[in-house]
């Protein structure tokens, strides 16, 4: 019996040990220098690096209006993201059904997230360009040009431009998730309420989604990281212009790094984008706690 | 048994850390002084970001030239998308010490990267250059110039013609028939632009916003200047003056229906079909214009004229570029020295120049100018050139802390509610604590 614990253990202890040694050379240690990093001063190129102790911190809560700004409109991706949940839900439910031609239907909704970001974004931005520029052509074939907008420089619009290709971007992921969540549900469970006399909507509430809780928390996860941190859409469509008006949080980290040379500035700003993810995840989870506790 | 298990992750952590503590540490190779052996056996390695210079490495065969001299020795040639992206991988490397043998850098970076390159002084490259002293750091020549460059703005002939409009030769003037092919051109096709910008990726505005304040005096080291002020934005200064009157030059419309909408790409490439009467742009952009091969005869430049009146001296801000220098990570430093020495040489440069749009920047090679770069010359006068400085180490702290960030700046004045007098002042303010600190 102690030989098999024995092996059992030697096992467990052969087969973590790569991925521990990797998560500590590619995770912990990147983020203890990051950290590091955040209380210096540093340009990035230079070997003299300055200890400024919780300056960066400072300057960030009090001398970084822009940046803010940028925070505010990670909030908007977040807010329409969160907004875009339960559509995707009933889009997967929908194709969940035996609905003609769902197959196809999946495949080109599954298809935005498979291209490159990169891609898409450069394709959106001649897309809404304001020569020759595809969808104001939609909206002159369809005597709708009174709603031409300068949709990549206006400041009042273009979050609201790069949010709807976001939202293109990821549903598609989204609805998928969901999908796969739907399918875990036994079908003996779903039969054996619709014999009961429960219609769809009580077998979503009762049994679907309670079911696919795991599916619906990565999901809520992922918007909250993937908005916090969304970087290539902006920085290929609008470079988070014009001003800082269409900026996010990563890519004014980004700017701080690169353009500024203000390395430690800008690991200041990664802890922060750090410890705002892993807050308001926590907050999330303690929400339902809090409500059952009442 | 646990407590083991914990001693041994802290003790894992601490060592990880320590061991990229001790990485960070730059190498500092000496450099070994004496005659190269021509059959040492290494490979050199450099990157660019001009693809048109990569091509010319490849058709002109680099590699080839320099192993008639050193048959041994392999070039390992990295082409990066653009600029920015060479830069952001030069400090990752940087910080790693993990930079190639040769670096390029722009006027601009040289300050930035001055601690990891060599003095090139007593080179025969160096002292054959006409740019290289200008942009020496504490009188160390750290990068050579391969190219000369200034800004024209390319501008089609029969449009002008068409317009009634001449070429312009004071600012005014050039505010008065952009506005004048505007409303003759753009009556009739509402996207038609006088001038292509393509303001959305902010660096194509860098002709007027980062040359204009050194253009108004001809006062090359305007930026290094600024940083002995507290207060450089204030009234009455060259940089007040002439942003004042780049914002009410792009109020005017004359940049088309919506410039910030657009990238350069699809601007320039909109002037190339004839969209555009004019567009500002490096000789890289006729090379663009070849490239597709679309017919340059009735295609023309002219200097941008920051002057007020013709009797005055029309300043033209010239600038080295691509300034090519050793890193002191290489292995090879007198083998890197030999390339240096190869590349200005007559066994590569007059070639390889003679196929680029810029101009040389050897006093031993002459080059004919381009009959569009050849027009400038005809149609703008009194014109006295300046070598223009991207900023040295003092004025590139004082943009960090300041995020004084010009192109951008020069974006936002297309926007209806910017105000460039908030601007100022905030930026005056920001200068002088900066500066006090």
């Amino acid at each position: 019996m102690k030989m098999i614990e024995k092996k059992q253990k030697r096992f467990l202890v052969v087969s973590l040990l790569i991925p521990v040694i990797l998560l500590l050379i590619f995770v912990v240690y990147p983020a203890i220098n990051l950290i590091q990093t955040s209380f210096l001063e540093w340009d990035g190129i230079s070997q003299v690096k300055e200890y400024v102790g919780i300056q960066n911190y400072i300057n960030m809560f009090t001398n970084s209006p822009n940046l803010w700004l940028s925070l505010r409109n990670n909030g908007l991706y977040l807010v329409f993201h969160m907004i875009m949940i339960p559509i995707e839900l009933s889009i997967a439910v929908m194709l969940n059904s035996k609905m003609k031609g769902r197959g196809i239907v999946k495949s080109i909704i599954f298809l935005p997230f498979v291209i490159s970001g990169v891609g898409i974004s450069y394709a959106f931005a001649y897309f809404f360009s304001p020569v020759n520029g595809a969808f104001n052509e939609i909206l002159n074939v369809c005597n709708l040009d009174t709603f031409i907008r300068n949709w990549l420089s206006d400041p009042k619009i273009v979050n609201f431009t790069l949010i709807f290709v976001s939202i293109w971007r990821f549903s598609g992921y989204h609805v998928i998730l969901f999908i796969s969540g739907l399918k875990s549900v036994s079908p003996e469970l779903l039969e054996a309420a619709e014999i009961d006399g429960a219609n769809s909507l009580q077998r979503l509430r009762a049994i679907q989604l309670p079911s696919m809780a795991l599916v619906m928390d990565f999901v809520l996860f992922d918007c909250i990281r993937g908005t916090l941190q969304h970087f290539e859409i902006p920085f290929v469509m609008t470079q988070g212009g014009p001003g800082y008006a269409s900026s996010t949080f990563t890519l004014y980290t980004i700017d701080t790094a690169f353009k500024f040379n203000d390395f430690g500035m800008a690991s200041t700003m990664a802890v922060a984008i750090m410890i705002m993810v892993m807050m308001i995840y926590l907050i999330k989870n303690m929400i339902p706690k809090l409500l059952k506790k009442r | 048994m646990r407590k083991s298990n914990i001693y041994l992750g802290i003790f894992s952590l601490v060592f990880l850390f320590l061991s990229g503590c001790a990485g960070n540490e730059t190498k500092n190779e000496t450099k070994n002084e004496g005659e190269l052996d021509s059959n040492i056996k290494a490979t050199l390695t450099f990157g660019t970001w001009d693809a048109d210079s990569m091509k010319l490495y490849e058709e002109l065969d680099i590699e080839g030239r320099f192993q008639e001299l050193y048959p041994n020795v392999s070039l390992e040639i990295e082409e990066m998308k653009d600029d920015t992206e060479y830069f952001n991988a030069m400090k990752i490397r940087a910080s790693a010490g993990e930079l190639p043998d040769i670096m390029f850098n722009e006027t601009v970076t040289l300050a930035n990267f001055a601690e990891y390159l060599y003095d090139l002084s007593d080179t025969e490259a160096a002292k054959n250059n006409i740019l290289a002293d200008g942009y020496s750091v504490d009188g160390e020549v750290l990068g050579i110039p391969e190219k000369r460059q200034e800004e024209y703005v390319f501008f089609w002939r029969d449009q002008f013609e068409e317009a009634g409009v001449d070429v312009p030769q004071t600012w005014n003037e050039f505010v008065e028939i952009s506005k004048k092919l505007q409303e003759y051109y753009g009556a009739d096709n509402k996207d038609y632009m006088a001038i292509a910008l393509g303001a959305k990726d902010e660096w194509p505005i860098y002709p007027l916003i980062e040359n204009m304040p050194s253009g108004i005096s001809g006062n090359g080291q305007y930026w290094n200047d600024m940083a002995k002020q507290d207060t450089p934005f204030e009234e009455g200064t060259d940089i007040n003056i002439a942003y004042h009157k780049i914002n009410d030059f792009f109020k005017t419309g004359v940049f088309g229906k919506d410039p910030l909408g657009m990238g350069y790409d699809q601007a320039f490439s909109i002037f190339m079909q004839k969209g555009a009467a004019m567009a500002m742009d490096s000789p890289i952009g006729l090379t663009a214009i070849k490239s597709e091969g679309i017919d340059t005869s009735n295609l023309e430049s002219f200097y941008i004229p920051f002057r007020e009146s013709e009797d005055d001296s029309l300043y033209l801000p010239v600038r080295g570029d691509f300034l090519m220098g050793i890193t002191k990570n290489t292995e090879n430093y007198e083998l890197a020295k030999e390339f240096v020495e190869f590349y200005f040489s007559d066994a590569w440069y007059p070639d390889y120049i003679s196929k680029l749009a810029s101009a040389s920047t050897m006093e031993t090679v002459d080059k004919e100018l381009d009959p569009v770069f050849e027009s400038a010359e005809r149609n703008s006068s009194n014109v006295v050139v300046y070598t223009y400085n991207g900023g040295d180490a003092e004025f590139q702290k004082l943009v960090t802390e300041t995020r004084f960030d010009y192109k951008k700046l020069g974006a936002q004045m297309f926007e209806p509610d910017f105000n460039i007098e908030d601007v100022f002042t905030k930026l005056n303010k920001d200068w002088k604590k900066a500066r006090q600190e």
